[in-house]
């Protein structure tokens, strides 16, 4: 017998999943301009389809069942919705019933994320329309993760749809033949920027969010297999987000605390991962030029290797780190240098790094700045300096356990000695 | 074991409005209550009735006349029925009262198989 909760996992994954699929497969045959109408089919049929599982149980095979279930709803509905819209019968059924029970997940997803990716678009809401049409998650669901109200969102994403309707002519019909060379930066930017949300949220009760971080990957390991990783960096980029997914486990403690790498039980790292992502970074080698994933996986695999914390290599760190502030300069990155310097021993370089920061417009606003100003502060044994940039840290947006952990480490300093 | 035929009747706008999230805790209930009725040997079959459609064929005036569905001049419709095994009405009422149909609508009509139609 199944647990409640169980079953709810299963069919939040399933239908999500299958969302997605129906999505960019209805979306490839109706064309850019018929996502709304890609969107109801798909949101229809999977309604009708659930429906019957309460009286039958759940099949063996649900996402074949649902697929199954739903490409017919599916079909019925456009074969109607195209009479009354009057789009052109052309597209050929015969063949489309074949491609909507095929079980591998193929080209139109991929179209769809090329679609996403139109240049006129702004990164961020290409990303929201990716999630909401390609990983099939709800409007109600993309919202929450990024956590704008419904309403703000359901207006980005329809400002975004106009946008797409305007594609015509051969990239509108083949995005991946016409469009993905030109789009693969902004394909390879939209799956960063899903797993670094899903690995770091701003807000909200979870350290990660573990759907968003394993979207991110599949995408993109859908995307090498189907361009045989033709973007530049896109080997890097998928072996970066191996590292860090192989970490993920133990970045949370038994009782739900948050564990800083120093912290962290290495037996914990996913070793199968990590094998992984080192093959691929060497085959990131061959890359006909370096990109910031390039810099930001080898980072990544610098820890992977250190068998302890002490054993990190912090100057190779914090060369890779300058070199990346070349390539993608942002006060995080900035950061991340200082704080390397801070544990290679170069306190005084450290502190040229991050004071210069201190004009920065929104340097206050992110909490890695003052909780690596904490930490240099400690390393020089300033405890009043270092408890003042941990209280400045704590009023930043942070998610939940990271508040949690930033207040555990200015109680143990607000000791009396 | 005698089989009884739960019916399950629901407001004809009961799932028109339903955000999708509600629906997916609502199936929830139903199927995780079928599997645990099936793992006990009392979930026998079910079939879910399409919402949409249905007919009515009636002699009432001396010839056989067909008229459409739906049915709005009714207050429920007949959402599907289930069958299970039951020793007696009071173990079908006693399964019956355990159905999530019961927190999320209002009525379970419960009516016995004639068991002699087996044979």
């Amino acid at each position: 017998m199944t647990a409640p909760a169980d079953i709810h996992a299963l069919l939040d994954e399933t239908v999500r999943r299958e969302r997605g699929w129906l999505i960019s497969s209805l979306v490839s045959r109706l064309g850019p301009a018929n996502v709304d109408l890609a969107e109801d089919v798909a949101q229809d049929a999977i309604v009708k389809a659930l429906a019957t599982w309460p009286y039958k149980g759940i099949p063996d095979h649900p996402r074949a069942w649902l697929r199954r279930v739903a490409g017919n709803a599916a079909i019925d509905r456009i074969r109607r919705s195209a009479r009354e819209l009057g789009v052109d019968d052309d597209w050929d059924l015969a063949t489309s019933d074949a491609d909507i029970i095929t079980p591998s997940l193929s080209d139109p997803e991929l179209d769809l994320m090329v679609l996403c990716c139109d240049p006129m678009i702004a990164p961020q809401d290409q990303l929201y329309l990716a999630l909401k049409t390609v990983c099939g998650f709800t409007a109600a669901e993309t919202a929450k993760l990024f956590f704008l109200k419904e309403d703000a969102l359901s207006q980005r994403l329809a400002r975004a749809k106009r946008q797409l309707r305007t594609q015509s002519g051969e990239i509108a019909r083949y995005p991946t033949r016409f469009a993905l060379k030109d789009r693969l930066p902004a394909l390879l930017k939209i799956i960063y920027l899903m797993f670094s949300w899903g690995y770091l949220p701003r807000r909200g009760d979870n350290l990660y969010r573990d759907d968003l971080c394993r979207e991110a990957l599949r995408l993109s390991s859908s995307l090498l297999a189907q361009t045989d990783g033709e973007a530049a960096g896109h080997h890097a980029l998928h072996a970066l987000l191996l590292f860090q997914m192989a970490r993920q486990p133990a970045r949370l403690t038994a009782d739900g605390r948050l564990a800083t790498l120093d912290k962290q039980d290495r037996t914990r790292w996913d070793r199968g991962m990590l094998i992984e992502a080192l093959s691929l970074l060497e085959a990131a080698q061959a890359s006909p030029e370096l990109t910031r994933y390039h810099l930001e996986a080898g980072i990544a695999s610098i820890h992977a290797k250190a068998p302890t914390w002490e054993a990190t290599d912090w100057r190779s760190i914090s060369r890779l780190y300058t070199l990346l502030e070349q390539y993608a300069g942002s006060i995080s990155v900035t950061v991340s240098r200082g704080v390397s310097l801070i544990y290679a021993g170069e306190l005084a370089d450290a502190e040229v790094v991050l004071d210069a920061l201190h004009t920065q417009r929104g340097v206050e606003d992110y909490p890695g700045y003052h909780l690596a100003r904490a930490k240099l502060a400690q390393a020089r044994g300033n405890t009043a300096l270092s408890l003042t940039a941990l209280r400045q840290a704590r009023d930043c947006e942070v998610s939940d356990p990271v508040a949690a952990h930033i207040l555990r480490e200015t109680e143990l300093i607000d000791v009396p000695v | 074991m005698a089989k009884f035929v739960l019916m399950l009747p629901h407001a004809p706008n009961r799932y028109s409005n339903l955000g999708e999230a509600e629906f997916m805790d609502l199936m929830t209930d139903y199927i995780g209550w079928v599997e645990e009725m099936s793992a006990k040997g009392k979930y026998a079959s079910g079939e879910k009735l399409l919402d949409e459609g249905g007919k009515i064929v009636t002699n009432a005036s001396g010839t056989i006349e067909v008229h459409d569905g739906p049915f709005a001049e009714v207050a429920e419709i007949l959402g599907g029925y289930m069958v299970i095994n039951a020793e007696d009405y009071d173990e079908a009422v006693e399964i019956a009262r355990s159905h999530p149909h019961m927190k999320h609508n209002e009525t379970i009509i419960i009516r016995q198989t004639d068991p002699s139609a087996d044979d």
